[in-house]
């Protein structure tokens, strides 16, 4: 802890699983400055790039670190600002307007967590994490403190909700929770690519990182609030992975399975709500989420270095032009594979590890509604919904296989039809050694973690234990029990079915086996609704600025013109000469010195004249006003009594 | 009379200004300007350390240096909140007037503009110390006529337009203020106007005029209002950005309009007393009319191009933010409005003072004119940055410590006023709303600041910026003014982090202030 600081101090921390993240996030760094070193070689700015990667890292290690939200909230600021550059990199058009789209949510998403911050301080007096917890218990059960008292905006629960809501919302933004996802596909295609692959692996989790803090930490016994971040996280991670299918970007692809990624992550907090919630064992969530962040940290980075690795050379994402670039090329083939098989939850990745976690625990959930029966009235959703819910969640991880699938066969099958020769003579040059070897790192690591998965994974996620504040044993023994596998099996199976019809049937032109982009162009949430919103109201309450800066002037230009005229002044010599132009032939008869003294003194008469008439009148209309004002108050004197 | 120094900061730079006016210089027309301004920077500053002496050895003192009639007096008292705003403009005007010796170097009548700005230090310090209404009153109608010549200064038609308005807004309110003067007078407690923490009526007699009071109260709010550009009286200030920017910039974002937040303050914790006026319909009106002009300036300045017009909407939002404290009416309260007060200066000066050094070195006053400068001007526009996002309320600089505190009064007088009447309903409601339009105003200013520092960052152009800058950066000759105009400038800057990172011994001042008159 650093006292005075900012004012409040700042409060650090480090339990298992703040280390676990800050190995993650110098693991991560590494990689890809690494990385950068051969893809930042051609351009200039280099020492902006480097000032902000870094920057970026201190700040983001701040947040992971923080023990209260104020703490988080500086740190998570300057990481949006810092991160902001890196979008805004390339200086072109449309990272420009990326970058606006990416700053205004960092914006829009900070203001409103200051908000909840403000609230929350002020119904507990502390921003601190362990505290927060135990009041928020507190108000949870009923009990009230001295500070906690109605107001404006309701109970103290009310407020509690309100605060955690506009805290969800700015964490969400930054974690690209729907509907606040829009910046994530626009901003990950113009960034560099090792700057997305942070992005999209370590600066969502930020996000995430407070999503667990309100969730587990302050809310961690209320269903309504699980259900509110599971239903959510559901609906991220369909929405996600379908934007993912359909994209032909190859960064925008990555970008939109990022979002439905961080769908699955909030599903496992959901969960963990509501597995807390029904009086059952939160374990399977606790372990499913927690490792499933690892997981897409590392499969993200892997996966965005291989882009990387792509347009460094080619310049190019579009999936047309970038057919065929990885053949031949066994290295990027290796990386690709431990990414993509990672992510899409094949058995044996690690990735399968957490996503059956998660699953399971919304099995468990389903069995806990239909053990209640028909007292399930106090549990959240009926057992029909859950059921839906685990069909969605497989079916998502089908929308995974089924992306994943696309990319390889576009970056490894396909064959690009002019160019095909040029790429595969690319085969030996196309990364440096020392990128290859940052980059197979940690693709080790992922296929690692798979295969000894009961014994390393286990005890990684239980270095989580303290921060999701879990206080159960039980875990999932067998993962590799038939039950466990067929649900990944379905997925795998959704996913090849999904990639046959959609992709090979639908998005391919049948003649020229070009990649279409059927997604239609107006379903775009930020062109649809929020520019225009945005720009709805900013021109609405201009129109009411202007109107109303001018509201004081009229007033006194409406005095000036009644009861306060001046007089005109003496047209002057020079004015005459203009506006009667023709008598300007007679200028050449200069008045002498006594006719001019006397027009002027009648001049000076006329005006003075005019002056007494104008201070009399005026004069009068105030006395007139003065005996109104009177007897008005004489008659209401006499009318009172 | 030792404490007879305390006249000292008032009288000195008024009477050193009038020398400058009568005083013929011998020299040559062109050495002139540079004695006239070595003159004026030796007055501001020798006038700023007696300040910081006075502030370190005579705090509490007072004076009473003449005596209009009966109990009218002209008197002097240098309490903590006086303190601070005296601090405050004599850290301030020695930079300024350094920024202005560079500034106005190529100008013509400079003798005019030095004159009247070294007699406004002295009208300010007399706002600052006063220690009573009559001569707060009278310091506030003097700032009006010394400001005026100033206003009036490039004389153009624009100029000349801008600096009448500034007369009729300013006359009118002062006049307002009056009636609020004479209640006072006749409603003291102690039979003269002096400021007392807690307020100086006498309360049983107020009580039965309650309404009357009140609504005084409110016209010398609206009057005093003038100056702290509350809406709908803030038209003024957005024109007289025709002056030079150091009278723009320390004038009309420091010590004009904060003399006229500093009297609101005044006139609402030490004449009035926030235990008379808390929680009355008085206090929900005012309240509504700073989160009004917040919002309404801080909207007018995203749709300005003018790039010192926008700064002057933007002061006029966040003056509000001022007002706003001062409307909570809690020990909080004060503190937080004081906080702004000081904070808001240096950020508000600081991005005029990068506005005035662009305007010097390109002559360029619009923003869609900027694209690109950032890299030629890497330290003005790098104070910019700070002083913008610390305007936004970015963690780690100063604004975000204010709009912190803010935020804090406003909730905790939200639970002050829980006792459940209609009118005490209005007012949480009010103050609930407040935080939300000061994020909404945080948000404004994003919009408005932030285009300008993308723009001179980040220019739009076609082309990737590899294939159009060719020669690279060290290329272009840098564009950033001498060190009298940077130098200010990067002190503004590292004053605003400071204040960021480590607040505590200000704002422990600022919450005695606070709990003393609260």
């Amino acid at each position: 802890m650093i006292p005075e600081i900012c004012a409040m101090g700042l409060h650090f921390r480090l339990d298992g699983f703040r280390l676990v993240y800050l190995c993650i996030a110098v693991l991560m760094w590494t990689v890809s400055g690494v990385f950068s070193l051969e893809y930042m070689a051609h351009y200039k700015k280099k020492r902006r790039y480097y000032l902000f990667f870094w920057a970026t890292f201190i700040a983001t290690a701040g947040v992971f670190l923080s023990a209260d939200f104020y703490t988080t909230f500086i740190f998570f600021e300057i990481m949006s600002f810092t991160s902001y550059v890196w979008v805004a990199f390339d200086e072109r058009k449309e990272s420009l307007r990326a970058a606006e789209t990416y700053l205004a949510v960092a914006v829009i998403g900070g203001m409103v967590m200051l908000m909840g911050l403000f609230l929350l301080d002020n119904l507990f007096g502390t921003l601190a994490f362990d505290e927060l917890g135990t009041e928020a218990g507190k108000i949870l059960r009923g009990e009230l403190g001295i500070r906690q008292q109605a107001c404006a905006l309701g109970s103290p629960r009310t407020q509690l909700y309100v605060a955690s809501g506009l805290l969800l919302f700015g964490f969400g933004a930054k974690a690209g929770c729907f509907p606040l996802h829009i910046w994530l596909p626009k901003a990950h295609p113009v960034a560099p690519a090792p700057a997305s692959a942070l992005l999209s692996g370590i600066l969502t989790k930020a996000g995430v990182f407070g999503v667990i803090v309100v969730s587990c930490v302050m809310l961690g016994t209320s269903g309504e609030w699980g259900m509110l971040v599971a239903c959510l996280g559901l609906v991220t991670m369909f929405l996600g992975g379908l934007l993912a299918l359909f994209s032909i970007n190859l960064k925008r692809t990555l970008a939109c399975s990022s979002v439905s990624q961080i769908g699955f992550i909030l599903t496992g907090i959901g969960m963990s709500c509501l597995l807390r919630y029904a009086g059952k064992d939160i374990g399977l969530a606790v372990e499913g989420t927690f490792l499933h962040m690892v997981n897409h940290s590392l499969f993200k980075l892997v996966l965005f270095l291989c882009a990387a690795a792509v347009f460094m050379n080619l310049h190019q994402l579009d999936l047309n032009d970038i057919r065929g670039f990885g053949r031949k090329k066994p290295m990027l083939l290796f990386c690709y594979l431990m990414g993509a098989l990672g992510i899409s939850g094949v058995p044996l990745w690690s990735g399968y590890i957490s996503k059956t976690l998660i699953h399971e625990s919304i099995v468990e959930y389903a069995e806990a509604v239909n053990e209640a029966g028909p007292a399930a009235g106090q549990l959240m959703a009926g057992p029909a919904f859950w059921r839906g819910a685990e069909w969605l969640f497989l079916l998502s991880g089908g929308l995974t296989v089924a992306y994943m699938l696309k990319l390889f066969f576009v970056l490894f099958i396909d064959i690009h039809p002019t160019r095909q020769k040029e790429f595969d003579d690319m085969s030996g040059s196309y990364m440096r050694p020392l990128s290859g070897f940052v980059l197979a790192l940690p693709s080790v690591i992922i296929l690692a973690l798979g295969v000894i998965a009961s014994s390393k994974m286990d005890r990684l996620a239980y270095l989580g234990r303290e921060f999701f504040r879990w206080e159960g044993q039980g875990s999932l023994e067998a993962y590799f029990s038939p039950g466990n596998l067929s649900g990944g099996m379905i997925s795998l199976g959704i996913g090849m079915v999904l990639y046959s019809l959609v992709v090979r049937l639908w998005m391919m032109d049948k003649g020229s086996g070009r990649y279409v982009d059927r997604w239609p162009a107006w379903m775009d949430l930020e062109e649809v609704l929020y520019r225009p919103a945005i720009r709805l109201m900013v021109v609405i309450s201009l129109v009411a600025c202007r109107i109303l800066e001018h509201m004081t002037d009229g007033l006194i230009l409406a005095a000036r013109k009644t009861t306060h005229r001046q007089i005109p002044s003496v047209p002057s010599t020079a004015g005459k000469g203009k506006v009667y132009g023709k008598r300007r032939r007679w200028h050449w008869m200069r008045p002498s010195w006594t006719t001019q003294f006397l027009l002027l003194s009648v001049g000076r008469l006329r005006r003075s004249g005019r002056l007494v008439e104008e201070s009399f009148s005026y004069g009068l209309m105030l006395v007139c006003i003065g005996l109104c004002l009177t007897l008005g108050y004489l008659l209401l004197a006499f009318l009172r009594g | 009379m030792s404490d007879m120094i305390l006249a000292v900061p008032v009288l000195l730079p008024i009477l050193g200004g009038a020398g400058i006016l009568i005083r013929q210089l011998r020299a040559k027309e062109k050495e002139a300007g540079r004695q006239l301004a070595f003159i004026a920077e030796g007055l501001v500053l020798i006038n700023s350390l007696v300040i910081f002496w006075l502030l370190g050895n005579k705090m509490g003192g007072s004076l009473v240096l003449f005596r209009l009639f009966g109990n009218l007096t002209v008197r002097f008292k240098l309490d903590l909140m006086g303190g601070v705003f005296a601090g405050m403009i004599a850290f301030l005007w020695p930079l300024a007037t350094l920024y202005a010796w560079e500034y106005m170097i190529h100008e013509e009548r400079k003798r005019t503009f030095f004159a009247y700005y070294v007699m406004t230090y002295g009208v300010t310090s007399g706002i600052a110390l006063a220690g009573n209404l009559v001569t707060m009153y009278l310091c506030y109608e003097m700032l009006t006529l010394v400001t005026f010549p100033l206003v009036l200064y490039p004389m153009t038609k624009e100029a000349k337009t801008a600096s009448r308005r500034y007369l009729y807004y300013s006359i009118g309110g002062a006049a307002f203020a009056f009636i609020g003067l004479v209640f006072v007078l006749s409603f003291s407690a102690t039979g003269n106007t002096d400021f007392l923490p807690g307020g100086i009526l006498n309360l049983s007699l107020a009580q039965e005029r309650k309404n009357l009071l009140l609504f005084v109260y409110l016209l010398a709010f609206f009057g005093f209002g003038v100056k702290a550009a509350l809406f709908p009286l803030h038209r003024w200030l957005p024109r007289a950005a025709v002056a030079p920017t150091p009278v723009t910039a320390l004038l009309h974002a420091v010590a004009v309009v904060k003399s006229g937040a500093f009297a609101i303050l005044r006139l609402t914790y030490f004449c009035f007393g926030v235990s008379f006026l808390r929680g009355t319909w008085v206090q929900g009106v005012v309240i509504t009319a700073a989160l009004v002009t917040i919002v309404f300036g801080s909207t007018m300045a995203v749709r300005e191009i003018h790039w010192k017009r926008r700064l002057a909407y933007s002061t006029i939002s966040n003056l509000s933010y001022i007002l706003f404290g001062a409307a909570v009416m809690t020990p909080l309260g004060l503190t937080a409005a004081l906080s702004h007060m000081l904070i808001h200066a240096f950020m508000k000066i600081c991005s005029f003072f990068c506005a005035g050094a662009v305007m010097h070195q390109t002559g360029k006053t619009y923003v869609y004119e900027l694209d690109g400068l950032g890299r030629r001007m890497p330290l003005t526009f790098g104070c910019l940055t700070v002083a913008s996002l610390s305007l936004m309320g970015m963690p780690l600089l100063g604004g975000f410590i204010s709009k912190w505190n803010l935020a804090q009064a406003a909730f905790g007088a939200m639970g002050m006023t829980g006792s459940g009447t209609l009118s005490d309903k209005i007012i949480s409601g009010l103050l609930c709303a407040g935080v939300a339009v000061i994020l909404y105003s945080a948000l404004m200013t994003g919009i408005y600041m932030m285009t300008v520092i993308v723009r001179a960052y980040f220019p739009r152009r076609e082309q990737p910026a590899e294939e159009t800058e060719g020669g690279g950066e060290g290329f272009a000759a840098s564009l950033d003014p001498n060190w009298m105009m940077l130098f200010p400038l990067v002190v503004f800057a590292v004053m605003i982090i400071l204040l960021g990172m480590c607040p505590a011994p200000v704002m422990a001042v600022l919450t005695a202030i606070g709990g003393e008159a609260g």
